[in-house]
């Protein structure tokens, strides 16, 4: 603490090794992380084709076409209702799935990477083999309903309207659960098992000991997959466009999709209203992230106080 | 027609080896790296999305090295993300010397004109022969009075044969080989084909380019000059024609005929099941028989084709319209062997190329003729000299008036765009396409009225009245003297 | 827990098999399909059903895919860029992770926040900027300017990962050491680099997924370049302009899965124990 007290310069200078070891992160990352998104807020007031090597500065008339644009809401409501049912399935079926597999008995190895298994598979493979997995005519997921006769008529899952948002939601929380359940795994085993143990001495069943241990210890932990979580299902590009390419008739077309249509695969492409669809979700994204940062700290240092 | 001619069409058949060997040869072409050479042999890069001719280019750039200080090093790009390619090698610096533009359509090539990335080939290049002559346009081919490029496919074609399996036509009881020309026919064609499992018809919805283009060639059948009706000069998505279309290919799933993957297949998936028998029918362009040829051989006898793109009722009036064409490829700006790269392209304008180039059976050879002396399969022959009998030359405001290349380059994508529609149609996002259409139709005047204001602002001399050709008649070509 | 499993009356264990199996089958059968399809001709791809076993197994397929399609080269640039890109990130971000954990100085606050707030930039249309900067860098084609523009993006949670271990170790380590006369570098590592293992093995594992699954930045680093594309990208190559060897690209998949899958298989146990060591802290 008595650093504080000595001037700038000379702090600065006594702590001259400090600055070496963060030269490498902050050039790196002020490389291919804050320039390009600086530059982006800059295109994003520029009426620029994409083909020209530079636009014109046309000040705000990007974001107020831009709030004029159904299909840019369609896009932000895709994007919301993603969020909105695809976090909460993710997070929750990995915790109970962390639950049962946290324990040792033969063969966790292979469930847990079984469900591990399309984590680490390209968006590109997991488009092209749902697409025929979840197929209205020879697809084994339709034939196994309807063998089943929980369903009277195979079902559409990527090429109806109404359904393919859904679809979506579960390919991607099915390719994803296998990180999350790690995550909650690793959570897990920091609760001390003498816990558990003791809550069994008192007579604790086992709903019991998960509502009264498991979870009140598990709430930080909540939080920070939670964010991790919605973090992952903005950036759902790759799947997106392999599975359905935002269609069928922009059902599923979330900022992503719409932000790379505009941006490279009109006719003529418009990289400044594009990077200001971007920015725009971006901001309203990092303010919704901001309030959970908030709650999270709320959290902690109330326990704190506990 | 014109924005938006079929951009995505080009092309057709190769094998699964022939492309893999372009790949191959890629590899090869990176371990020799070019400096080694680089004293005496010039580099010329190429890109292009033509892998079905990549076993006919080899052969031109190996000729083109044994005669010449230079070697071609060829990159085959992917048609979904080969624009964006471009963009980011134009950036930096890196576009290669020889490339093709995916969406060739003319708004894009005017915009990429007024961006400065092509140069004019070198006055070395000769194009002569009458229907050479006839492929060069203002504002398409040429700039400033000189040539940028020119097509190696012909003008006359459509992506909209209706290609189909023999044994299911005779089981339906339908003529197997003239196959199910009217709408009628193929509705019957496909409600009988309709069994254990099957289905008559295969669409690539997820490929709104192919579908619109698909959707335009029936309108055009059904009476429609195109987008534009050139008596008024109003975009005419709305029109009779075009309700028609779209009722014919939603009827087929009112039928129960057409197959449920529709909704979610490009036209390479929606080939493949088409081809493995689970549709008797497919609309598609030529290069089908060159797909066939190369991954299906054991099934291109069993499959014939329309000789026409299926018509409402009378065949007589039955007429598809294609405004000329932009260029195949193009020489970069940031090339620095401009003679070189005319040398090799010239080399694609011989009689032996044309011939050759039918006989990979992809879109047709700038020459009809070459077809005929070509060893090419019977449907593809019968799909290529069907378009000298029904398909007409139509008009282009970028002929009349130079200056409609820079409302083309100011003018956005309406959305949604017409493919988008149509899969709205099939998905059951809509019920009645009528408004939407209409809505397109309205958006797409609206917006080209401000392309022009924005022109007019820039200097460019141009009204909607480019747009209206009062001499236009139905079947008839449009030739330059009727501008 | 396991103790706890004894107990329970062997209903139970036999139901979670059951739930356990069945769920699995769920995520495994589109990779037995995938597997399937890797053996099978293009007219059988779409047209057997449930039944996954092709009537000739096509092993020219994977003939195919590793020869001709180039895979074995894009083997070894993908093993190339993910190692790298596991080595620079590693480095960066313990340097990092350690001063902001450990120290405070000048502007630290500041460099957290940024942080902070990188960890929530989505991924979009940063591609433009990235491909500009590494142009005038000149490292656009070759895989160092793969390697650093993956290590330059996204690698705040490491950061913090890092910082938030060290903080948690106990402060008589590094004043023992530093009695004994050792300097800075030194501290750092002899001493903390190799007490924050759990740390590096969690940043190596979700670097080496992240880095051997990255599409966008290799591909349009590759654009000029194919020889230097990785599995991912290389997957284009089966997607022709008019139809895509599907049988090729599942051979291929199948061939740039198992290397991650054994990958993973062996290391799970360190990957979890060490994700729970880093969040302990």
């Amino acid at each position: 603490m008595q650093q504080n007290s000595k001037p700038v310069m000379a702090r600065i200078w006594a702590d001259r090794w400090i600055y070496v070891f963060l030269l490498p992160t902050l050039t790196l990352v002020g490389a291919f992380t804050i320039y390009p998104v600086v530059a982006s807020i800059w295109f994003s007031f520029l009426d620029w084709n994409g083909f020209e090597r530079a636009g014109s500065f046309i000040g705000l008339a990007n974001y107020n076409e831009l709030l004029a644009d159904p299909l840019f809401w369609n896009a932000f409501k895709n994007t919301v209702v993603f969020l909105v049912l695809a976090v909460p399935l993710r997070v929750g079926l990995a915790l109970l799935l962390a639950i049962i597999l946290n324990a040792h008995f033969p063969l966790v190895r292979v469930f847990r990477t079984a469900i591990f298994l399309p984590v680490v598979t390209t968006a590109a493979i997991v488009g092209v083999v749902m697409r025929y997995v979840l197929d209205p005519t020879g697809g084994p997921l339709n034939i196994a309903l309807l063998n089943s006769h929980i369903l009277g008529q195979p079902l559409n899952f990527l090429g109806s309207a109404a359904l393919a948002l859904y679809s979506a939601v579960g390919i991607w929380v099915w390719k994803w659960l296998g990180i999350t359940l790690i995550y909650w795994l690793a959570a897990l085993q920091t609760i001390p098992r003498d816990l558990y143990e003791a809550a069994e001495l008192d007579g604790a069943g086992p709903w019991r000991q998960f509502r009264c241990i498991t979870l009140p210890l598990l709430t930080p932990f909540t939080l920070i997959i939670t964010l991790i979580t919605v973090i992952d299902a903005t950036n759902v590009f790759d799947l997106m466009l392999t599975l359905t390419g935002g269609g069928p008739f922009y059902a599923t077309e979330v900022i992503d999709i719409y932000v790379y249509r505009q941006a490279f695969t009109s006719n003529v492409p418009r990289l400044g209203y594009a990077s200001a669809a971007a920015i725009f979700f971006g901001i309203m994204f990092i303010a919704v992230a901001a309030v959970q940062i908030i709650a999270l700290r709320r959290v902690r240092s109330g326990r704190h106080d506990q | 027609m014109t924005i938006s001619r079929d951009g995505a069409a080009p092309s057709a058949g190769l094998s699964r080896r022939t492309l893999l060997q372009g790949m191959a040869m890629l590899g090869a072409a990176g371990l020799l790296p070019g400096r080694a050479f680089a004293q005496d042999t010039a580099t010329i890069k190429w890109w292009d999305i033509f892998q079905p001719l990549i076993p006919l280019h080899e052969k031109v750039w190996t000729d083109f090295a044994a005669a010449n200080p230079a070697k071609v090093e060829y990159t085959p790009g992917n048609p979904a993300d080969m624009m964006q390619s471009l963009q980011l090698a134009f950036r930096s610096n890196q576009l290669p010397d020889v490339f093709s533009v995916p969406n060739g359509n003319a708004a894009t090539i005017n915009s990429l004109q007024a961006a400065g990335w092509f140069q004019p080939l070198a006055d070395s290049f000769v194009f002569d022969k009458p229907f050479q002559k006839e492929a060069l346009a203002e504002g398409f081919t040429n700039f400033d009075g000189k040539p940028y490029s020119f097509p190696i496919f012909a003008i006359r074609q459509t992506s909209t044969s209706l290609w189909f399996f023999k044994d299911d036509l005779a089981a339906a009881g339908m003529d197997a080989e003239t196959g199910p020309e009217s709408w009628d026919d193929a509705r019957k064609a496909a409600l009988g084909a309709t069994k254990d499992g099957k289905y008559g018809l295969i669409l690539p919805l997820q490929f709104g380019d192919r579908m619109k283009a698909h959707l335009i060639d029936l309108a055009q059948a059904a009476g429609a000059a195109g987008e534009v009706d050139w008596k008024t000069g109003d975009y005419a998505h709305a029109s009779q024609p075009f309700l028609d279309a779209l009722e014919f290919l939603m009827s087929f799933q009112k039928d129960g005929s057409l197959h449920p993957a529709s909704s979610s297949v490009d036209a390479r998936q929606g080939r493949s099941r088409w081809v493995a028998g689970e549709a008797a029918m497919f609309f598609d362009g030529p290069w089908n028989s060159g797909v066939l040829n190369g991954s299906f051989k054991e099934q291109i006898d069993l499959i014939s084709v329309t000789g026409q793109v299926p018509y409402p009722k009378d065949k007589a009036s039955a007429f598809n319209y294609r405004a000329p064409s932009t260029g195949t490829f193009y020489m970069s700006a940031q090339s620095q062997h401009p003679d070189l790269v005319t040398q090799v392209l010239q080399m694609l304008t011989t009689d032996e190329y044309y011939v050759a180039l039918a006989e990979r059976m992809d879109q047709p050879p700038l020459d009809p003729t070459a077809v005929e002396r070509a060893n090419v399969h019977p449907a593809y022959k019968k799909v290529v000299t069907g378009y000298q009998e029904y398909v007409r030359i139509a008009p282009d405001p970028l002929v009349r008036n130079t200056a409609v290349g820079q409302v083309y380059a100011e003018m956005r994508d309406v959305t949604p765009g017409l493919g988008e529609i149509l899969q709205g149609a099939f998905s059951g996002a809509f019920s009645d396409p009528k408004p939407i259409l209409q809505q397109y139709a309205d958006q797409m005047n609206r917006e080209r009225d401000r392309a022009i204001e924005a022109a007019k602002g820039k200097g460019a001399e141009v009204s909607r009245d480019d747009w209206v050709f009062e001499a236009w008649q139905p079947g008839e070509d449009f030739t330059a003297d009727k501008y | 827990m396991s103790t706890m499993s004894l107990r329970r009356p062997a209903g139970w264990t036999i139901l979670r098999y059951v739930a356990l199996v069945a769920l699995c089958l769920v995520w495994v059968y589109p990779f037995l399909w995938l597997v399937s399809a890797s053996l099978k001709s293009p007219l059988e791809v779409f047209s057997k059903g449930l039944n996954l076993l092709p009537d000739v197994p096509v092993w020219e397929n994977y003939a195919r895919a590793w020869g001709q399609a180039g895979f074995s080269r894009y083997m070894l640039n993908t093993f190339f860029v993910t190692i790298g890109t596991v080595v620079v990130v590693v480095f960066h971000t313990a340097l990092s992770g350690y001063v902001l954990g450990r120290h405070d100085f000048v502007g630290r606050k500041v460099i957290i926040g940024i942080l902070g707030a990188t960890l929530v930039v989505p991924a979009g249309l940063t591609v433009i900027p990235i491909v500009d900067l590494t142009s005038a860098l000149g490292l656009l084609n070759g895989h160092w300017g793969i390697i650093l523009a993956l290590a330059g993006s996204g690698q705040s949670a490491a950061i913090l990962l890092y910082a938030g271990y060290f903080r948690g170790l106990p402060r008589e380590l590094e004043e023992a050491a530093f009695m004994d006369g050792a300097g800075f570098l030194r501290i750092f590592f002899y001493i903390m680099l190799p007490l924050a293992g759990p740390v590096t093995a969690t940043v190596t594992v979700l670097t080496f997924l992240a880095a051997w699954n990255a599409f966008l930045i290799p591909l349009v680093f590759t654009f000029g370049t194919p020889e230097l594309r990785t599995l991912p990208v290389g997957m284009l190559a089966f997607v022709g302009t008019n139809e895509t060897d599907w049988s090729g690209m599942a051979a291929a998949a199948t061939i740039s899965l198992l290397p991650v899958i054994v990958f993973f298989f062996f290391v799970q146990r360190y990957f979890v124990e060490g994700i729970a060591g880093a969040v302990k802290a």
